[in-house]
């Protein structure tokens, strides 16, 4: 999991619209539109950023299909110190720029 | 035969090409936030890029070894060719993971 945080969030290039939206969940779950809405980004953009944490096992859906939040998975939640440290070193430099 | 070096030849390019366009994520991600991982992909694309660029020497302007290569057998002129084939085919799976 270590590895797989550090190149969604860190190396690859929606890392840093990654890190902004698990910060978000992470302070209450919310469905596409509300994190389309509070981040600023297009719905497509979240929406393809949610498949690619959710591939990678970071979040999951709960609830219906239409007013579904994400959550973050079990795995994330055991593995938090390491997705904390991930996030100060994307966030850091996201504020310094 | 002509073909495998053709091919051979593009598979060396593709690669330098792939190569810099991840380094280029990974150097710009590095130089934002410092992460040791990213450095480790970085030195790992700088070597490849290294080794695919002696390739790309060997197969379009040394002469000797395009000889030695175009004299060889088929198992040779294959196997010589996959090195950086397969190569291509790892650098995709790993274009599909960063470009996201």
């Amino acid at each position: 999991m270590e590895g797989v945080l550090w190149y969604l969030l860190a190396s690859s290039r929606g890392g840093e619209t990654r890190a902004r939206i698990l910060r978000a969940i992470d302070e209450r779950p919310r469905n596409a539109n509300q994190l389309a809405d509070d981040l600023g980004f297009d719905y497509t953009t979240i929406r393809h950023h949610m498949d690619v944490l959710m591939e990678n096992n970071v979040v999951e859906k709960s609830g219906d299909e239409y007013a579904a939040v994400y959550l973050l998975t079990d795995q994330v939640r055991a593995n938090w110190e390491t997705a904390e440290e991930v996030l100060d070193a994307v966030e850091s430099d996201a504020e310094g720029e | 035969m002509e073909l495998w070096l053709q091919a051979a030849r593009v598979a060396a390019a593709a690669n330098l090409a792939l190569l810099l366009a991840l380094g280029s994520v990974w150097l710009r991600n590095y130089r934002s936030h410092g992460a040791s991982h990213t450095l480790g992909l970085l030195v790992f694309a700088g070597f490849l890029a290294v080794e695919n660029a002696l390739w790309l020497y060997f197969y379009v302007l040394h002469d000797d070894f395009v000889g030695w290569f175009l004299a060889s057998g088929t198992d040779v002129q294959v196997g010589v060719t996959f090195l950086c084939g397969l190569e291509l085919a790892a650098l995709l799976f790993l274009v599909r993971v960063t470009w996201r």
